[in-house]
């Protein structure tokens, strides 16, 4: 086990590593992190507690695991001796380096690195190039933007976009591989390494690359995210040659959860608390596997205590918004569209929120244009993608819908969502075979899922199409997923009625009614069900069971009490064993 | 979304431009400039005017000639003054070393333009009308730069650095340190020289629509490989000129259409839309034509970047498909069609947009629709393809879009009547199109008639030329398969006969050729091809390149400005596409109406006049044809030589045509030669080759189980054979395939006589012979004449006068069409006839009989058709003995033992390539 202790001594060293480097999000990070680690009640300090005290309420509601004030020694980290805290290779940093880091931070990232033009140490160099890549990545990021002004290029990232900034990308990247070659390269140089590798689009060498970064320097929490994002499946993420450090049980937490593999991150995330049991960030990411998993009011407690503790977050609220939208908490989420736009109105979660409101609200034009902003400021922001996808759909608009969904699903091609969207754009065109591809790719993302396999049902069985044999299988599977609209079971005995089979009609009509008692539910489709019942076992000859139902639909009034008042009497009919005649047509 | 609203032909500086503006002031020299004259000719003058006006008509290429290539084609151009030419041009350049000096710069351009009230201009000066080609394309720059914001200016200073850098740095490049990049572009150049050699007229076409031509997105404006072609013509004879390192540059940029990684050192430049998707037309026209021969790995990753730089670029994603469907990556394919459609809705790239319809709001998906099902055609899915299509036509009824509905149409049809769908019904009846479900009711072959009728109705009154010409062709196509029976008629009057009519595929044929005349007035109104553009570069490269241009005379050159003209007047592939498949078709109708040599020459005109311009699937046919002719008559060791070199032109995949020829000669030689295992072999690996589904692949299972009759006829199982032969017969009345009915009952004719059962045999034989006399099919008809002739005489030697009388009817048939095994039969039984007319004296007439056996025998060892051979020898032998002529005796007896021997030992040396 890792001592609380030595977890604190070592983030703090990191932070400050990483801060003269100019990581600052990994810097950042870490320093979340560091306070998230439990006090040790001998030393604590009145401000650790205060900060401490809010989000212990959420341990109180939720107390999954008790392990958390008696640690556990079996289930400790294994602190690995090969990664102790590295040395700084030169303890007071030069007078250039200083000047350059102030150029840094002043976000003058071309001078910064004209003056570390001659520094050899390793940290000059890192910076140097570290600044030069954060010039070409802005002038990148505006090339597009500024060319399309001119209105030179009809395409918006134009062609013939900065050579030049490829070839220096390129030259960068050989500088860095020759440091690499010659071993004059620490972590940080070589997580630049990876970085710049994957902007080239050479995945395995990125990857070797930031492995051999976070193995010698675990702190980097840059490092191991784009490694994360480099991981696409599992057979990679098991393939990976990782030294056994507390970090990497944070690094597979979020892995597990970007291959939709939810209970297992989960588990890591609770191992986790046992020391960092007030990390705002394991809070946040917990909510989110629990969001995955549909536990939504759970998570909105998450959220809420998470935003006591945290007033002025923005990470990840758009999936708080998400959960208010799908409580239909109108007046919550404009509590918190209006708190986050106060903070910082220029996030994209900041503008999805608030197009989650929009939308609740029913006003889909504003919803789209804030989706569209937030989009502006990260275009690969994927749930913004959806949520316009669905906001086009209700707007009737289905090619920019289809549009939106598909830069989703480009940006991330399991979110079954998207794909599940553009199968409903599809339908809604009157295109029903074409649109089943699509849900059938949703349904490979989320097999479990009964709406999923009701919508490609209902495909099937549109008129166009006539399916109604895979209409049947697909309602079938969607029974076995548990359906929680029950719309599955009604349709399976009216599709079999339709098709003629009437005992299967029969054992569906059952099951639904069954179910419909359970959930205590009426409705035309109870009537629907009676009645069948009831013909279908007269003409079996099985009064007694018919008898029942036929008493059960007297009590209701309307068409159907006269239907079983009729039913009934043919049944005395038959029972007296007089020769079938219908009384109905005498005049009582 | 973004990109659709854009328009078309935008318009930027570039370092070229500049360049070309600077030789204008040269050619045009204002009033103001002290320049002194430099051209000693009026017609050195002119030439000078030439080439602007090229270079000005080429402007919107996509790649754009570096510095070099523009300094090497000036020393061509320019003869003696040309050191003059490229120092002004270099001097210009740099002397431009701030943005002030560009802004100068175009205010002198404005200098050489005259003024639209002209007539004040002085004497001796050269001025440039603002509306001819060249004062346009100097406005168009002018307007382009005044427009620039101080940005733009800036990027401009900056890519006309690198432009003249690149200039001075590139040849010492080349020696130090790009040894890599050279070797790599000759190895690339190796490459296209020898596909150049070896595939001349190879194309591998990219839907196999009804025509070969494929509708909306791929219609082929130029083919690129024509292209490809003239540059390395350029290349080949520039090399020989010493100018290497030059051209190496030059070839790079030329041939990065293939390598694809130029593209980025070239693309140094904005391109306009307009350029680039006449440039990824060309890609889409590269990989239709070269299909899989051409590395899908290089145009991947020549896509990838072009993603990277344009990703509203969506143009991408479906050249993207095009590529995974040549090398047969079916999901891949779905994948990156799905995504083109969903991006852009189908209403990018401009061969789409029509003016006139404008796009819908809804986007066009039935066109998804549309590329869907063929797809799935190709892929050789029919059910699901029909049931895509099926919904392409609700769609494109849903949106009113006729012209997509009469593709539609014309796709489905074709898919029908290339495979065959048994439970059509249920899938079209399920629609409430009113066209497939009147059809619902109908046979296979009605329904095809039926869908090409509308769909040939809607296409003319959209005046769409070339589904029209396809529509036809593939009309007289179904004329010349299917029998004509009145269509949905009942009551007494309708004629119960069936007969095929020539005059109606000859009109068919006819009325699909007048698309060439039509084409004329319709290119006017055609969209433009972006290609052409780059043409007009290109094929300015040619006369450039080759060295005999600086020696010849004025006549030379006066041609090369014709060839210049000749590309705006020249018939796009797609026409000529069209125009080639009539000819096959008739190629096919003549085959099967019963003239070799007219069947042959059509073949042949096809293959070299429309060879380079074909779509790979009639490139394939062609070649069958004619390796068919060589088997049939030249013998199988020509016909196995021919098969070799078209099996390394066309990849061998499952049921390709190319297989199918290879199983069909393999077993006919396989039954010559008496080598019945291997030939069951064939026939069962034929048979393999069918959809297990009932009703589709109906040729090839009836080919199949003819063949299988046929082995069985040659093992002498007789009442196999004729089970085997009934029942083929009862499937082709079921699937109504009425021309194939003729040739059941030939075999059954055959089958009767060979088991001594004359009598039986005759009323086949005489049934077979009426077929084809309605059906027109006058060489099978000869045949059966034959057979029934020799079955005539099967019933005893009394019937010899008849049956040579039969003989010598079907006589000059035979000889004129038939293939060599007919010929020898015939000759053959001519002899028999003669030796057992009792009227007749062997010792008198031997020569008569002599000189027909001596032919059939060497017509027969041209075959190796052992079991004929050997009859025939046995035949001479007799003859001699009664002659007496011993020694010819010996000798016509061993080659009759040789023949028997190997007709009983049939040796297993199979051909290597079974």
């Amino acid at each position: 086990m890792v001592s609380k202790e030595s977890c604190r001594n070592e983030i703090r060293a990191a932070i400050r590593q990483l801060s003269d480097r100019c990581l600052y999000s990994a810097a950042k990070w870490a320093g979340e992190q560091l306070v998230g680690i439990e006090q040790d009640s001998s030393n604590f300090t009145p401000s650790n507690t205060r900060f401490q005290r809010g989000s212990s309420s959420i341990r109180r509601r939720f107390s999954t695991n008790e392990s958390i004030s008696t640690p556990q020694p079996s289930v400790g980290f294994s602190q690995p001796p090969a990664t102790p805290l590295p040395q700084e290779d030169e303890v007071i940093d030069g007078d250039l380096y200083l000047l350059a880091k102030s150029y840094f931070d002043c976000r003058e990232y071309r001078r910064a690195s004209h003056v570390l033009r001659d520094q050899m140490s390793k940290k000059s160099v890192f910076l140097r190039c570290y600044a030069l890549y954060l010039v070409l990545c802005t002038i990148q990021y505006f090339a597009g933007e500024k060319r399309k002004e001119e209105e030179m290029v009809e395409l918006e990232g134009p062609l013939g976009k900065s050579d030049a900034i490829n070839r220096e990308l390129v030259s960068l990247e050989r500088e860095l591989s020759a440091l690499k070659r010659t071993g004059a390269i620490d972590s940080f140089g070589l997580y630049l390494y990876g970085v710049v590798l994957k902007e080239k689009g050479n995945a395995s060498l990125a990857r070797a690359s930031l492995v051999e970064s976070v193995n010698s320097y675990p702190w980097n929490w840059s490092a191991w995210s784009e490694l994360q994002s480099l991981c696409t499946s599992i057979e990679i993420l098991n393939s990976l040659n990782l030294n056994n450090h507390w970090m990497k049980e944070f690094f597979l937490g979020s892995a597990y959860q970007e291959l939709r593999m939810h209970s297992e991150s989960l588990a890591k995330y609770e191992y986790l608390q046992d020391i960092f049991s007030f990390s705002n960030y394991i809070q946040a990411q917990t909510a989110k596997a629990q969001y995955s998993l549909r536990e939504f009011d759970q998570v909105e407690i998450m959220f809420e205590d998470l935003l006591r503790n945290d007033p002025y977050r923005v990470e990840d609220m758009d999936l708080y918004s998400n959960v208010l939208y799908a409580k239909e908490a109108c007046a919550a989420l404009s509590y918190l569209a209006h708190k986050v736009f106060l903070t910082d109105k220029y996030r994209p979660e900041s503008c999805c929120i608030v197009g989650n409101y929009y939308s609740l609200k029913g006003q889909h034009e504003k919803a789209v244009m804030y989706f569209r902003r937030a989009l502006k400021l990260n275009k690969k922001y994927l749930s913004a993608w959806t949520l316009m996808g669905h906001e086009y759909v209700e707007m009737k608009n289905t090619s920019a819908a289809i549009d939106a969904y598909r830069r989703a699903v480009d940006v991330n091609p399991c979110d079954y969502r998207a794909w599940y969207g553009l199968g409903q754009a599809y339908e809604m065109m009157g295109m029903p075979f074409y649109a089943l591809h699509y849900f059938r790719k949703s349904i490979f993302f989320l097999p479990n899922d009964s709406r999923l396999w009701i919508a490609m049902a209902k495909c099937y069985q549109s008129e166009q199409l006539h399916m109604l044999e895979e209409a049947i299988k697909c309602y079938k599977r969607a029974v076995n997923c548990g359906d929680t609209e029950g719309i599955a079971l009604n349709q399976l005995a009216k599709l079999h009625q339709k098709l003629g089979r009437n005992e299967e009609a029969a054992f569906y009509f059952e099951k639904d009614l069954e179910r419909m008692d359970a959930e205590g539910l009426e409705g035309p489709n109870m009537f629907e069900a009676l009645v069948f019942l009831a013909t279908h076992l007269k003409t079996n000859k099985k009064f007694d069971e018919a008898e029942v139902y036929c008493t059960r639909l007297l009590d209701y009034s309307g068409p159907e009490k006269e239907k079983a008042k009729s039913l009934l009497r043919g049944i005395r009919m038959a029972q007296t064993g007089f020769p079938s005649m219908d009384m109905e047509h005498f005049p009582l | 979304m973004a990109g659709l609203t854009r328009t078309a032909g935008a318009f930027a500086v570039t370092p070229h431009k500049i360049s070309v503006c600077i030789l204008l002031q040269l050619y045009a020299p204002s009033a103001q400039m002290s320049l002194p004259f430099p051209f000693s000719s009026i017609s050195q003058h002119n030439r000078l005017g030439l080439y602007l006006l090229s270079l000005t008509k080429s402007c919107d290429d996509i790649f754009e000639p570096k510095l070099e290539d523009l300094i090497n084609q000036l020393r061509e151009v320019g003869e003696d003054m040309d050191a003059w030419l490229t120092d002004h041009l270099t001097n210009r350049f740099s002397s431009l070393t701030s943005p002030d000096d560009l802004l100068n710069f175009f205010n002198d351009m404005r200098g050489i333009l005259g003024s639209l009230d002209s007539g004040a201009a002085q004497d001796d000066q050269i001025i440039l009308d603002p509306n001819s080609n060249l004062g346009m394309f100097v406005r168009r720059c002018i307007l382009a730069f005044n427009l620039l914001s101080f940005e733009g200016v800036c990027h401009l200073f900056t890519s006309i650095e690198v432009y003249c850098r690149e200039a001075h740095s590139s040849s010492a490049q080349y020696d130090e340190s790009n040894d890599n990049l050279e070797s790599l572009i000759q190895h690339d150049q190796m490459d296209m020289e020898k596909y150049i050699m070896d595939k001349a007229t190879e194309e591998v076409e990219l839907q196999k629509n009804a025509s070969g031509r494929v509708p909306f997105h791929l219609h082929t404006p130029e083919a690129l490989f024509k292209v490809t072609k003239g540059l390395l013509v350029t290349r080949k004879e520039k090399s020989r000129t010493n100018t290497k390192k030059a051209e190496a540059t030059q070839l790079a940029c030329a041939s990065s259409s293939t390598v694809g990684d130029t593209l980025v050192d070239e693309s140094l430049f904005l391109r306009t839309n307009y350029q680039i998707q006449g440039f990824l037309m060309e890609q889409a026209d590269a990989i239709e034509t070269h299909g899989s021969s051409l590395s899908s790995s290089s145009i991947e990753s020549f896509l990838q970047k072009l993603q990277n730089l344009a990703p509203e670029l969506h143009r991408v994603h479906f050249l993207r498909y095009l590529n995974k469907l040549h090398s047969d990556d079916y999901f891949a394919a779905l994948e990156n069609l799905l995504r083109y459609f969903d991006y852009s809705a189908g209403t990018e790239g401009f061969d789409l947009v029509l003016p006139s319809t404008g796009c819908s709001m809804y986007g066009r998906y039935e066109i998804a629709l549309l590329c869907l099902g063929m797809m799935h055609f190709r892929f050789g899915h029919p059910n699901l393809a029909l049931e895509v299509l099926t919904e392409a036509v609700r769609v494109s009824q849903q949106h009113s879009n006729d012209t997509c509905l009469a593709y539609t149409l014309a796709a489905m049809s074709n898919l029908l009547s290339e495979m065959g769908i048994a439970s059509t019904t249920s899938v079209l009846g399920s629609s409430y199109s009113p066209v497939t479900s009147t059809a619902s009711l109908l046979s296979v072959q009605q329904r095809v008639y039926i869908l090409l009728k509308e769909s040939l109705r809607r296409a003319d009154t959209l005046k769409l030329r070339r589904l029209v010409a396809s529509n036809h062709l593939a009309m007289a196509k179904f004329e010349l398969m299917h029998v004509q029976r009145p269509l949905l008629s009942f009551g007494p009057k309708a004629s119960v006969r069936h007969k095929t009519c020539p005059v109606s595929v000859c009109k068919e044929i006819r009325l699909g050729a007048h698309l060439l005349s039509d084409f004329s007035a319709e290119s006017s109104t055609m969209t433009i091809d972006g290609s052409l553009s780059s043409v007009w570069l290109k094929d300015l490269q040619k006369p450039w390149g080759q060295p005999v241009f600086s020696q010849e005379s004025g006549s030379r050159k006066s041609s090369t400005f014709f060839q210049f003209c000749d590309h705006l007047v020249s018939i796009p592939g797609s026409v000529s596409q069209i125009i080639g498949a009539s000819y096959l078709l008739r190629a096919t109708s003549w085959e099967l109406y019963g003239s070799a040599p007219m069947a042959r020459m059509n073949t042949l005109v096809y293959a070299a006049l429309f060879g380079d311009s074909s779509s790979s699937s009639d490139a394939e046919l062609a070649y069958l044809k004619l390796i068919q002719h060589l088997a049939l008559y030249k013998g199988y060791k020509d016909a196995f030589a021919a098969l070799k070199i078209a099996e390394e032109k066309f990849l061998t995949v499952s049921k390709s045509k190319i297989l199918l020829l290879k199983l069909q000669l393999l077993h006919e030689h396989a039954l010559h030669r008496g080598n019945l295992k291997l030939a069951q072999r064939m026939c069962n690996e034929l048979g393999g080759l069918a959809s297990t589904t009932m009703g589709v692949d109906m040729e090839l299972k009836v080919e199949a189980s003819l063949r299988e009759a046929r082995t069985l006829l040659a093992a002498k199982q007789y009442s196999q054979a004729a089970n085997v032969a009934h029942s083929l017969f009862c499937t082709c009345h079921k699937f109504n395939l009425q021309i194939e009915k003729a040739s059941v009952l030939l075999l059954l004719a055959e089958i009767h006589k060979k088991s001594g059962n004359a009598v039986l045999g005759l009323p086949y034989a005489l049934a077979s012979i009426s077929f084809c006399q309605s059906f027109n099919l006058d060489l099978l008809k000869a045949s059966a004449t034959l057979t029934l002739a020799e079955l005539w005489l099967g019933l005893g030697s009394n019937h010899a006068k008849r049956a040579l009388d039969l003989l010598h009817g079907a006589f000059p048939m035979i000889l004129g069409h038939g293939g060599l095994e007919l010929r020898a039969r015939a000759y053959i039984f001519e002899a028999n006839c003669n030796l057992s007319d009792p009227s007749f004296s062997v010792s008198t007439d031997s020569d008569t009989v002599l000189d027909s056996l001596r032919q059939a025998s060497d017509e027969l060892q041209a075959l190796e058709y052992h079991e004929l051979a050997a009859e025939a020898f046995y035949l001479m032998a007799m003859v001699y003995d009664k002659v007496g002529q011993l020694e010819e005796r010996e000798e016509a007896a061993t080659l009759f033992k040789m023949h028997i021997t190997a007709l009983e030992n049939p040796q297993d040396e199979e051909p290597n390539m079974a």
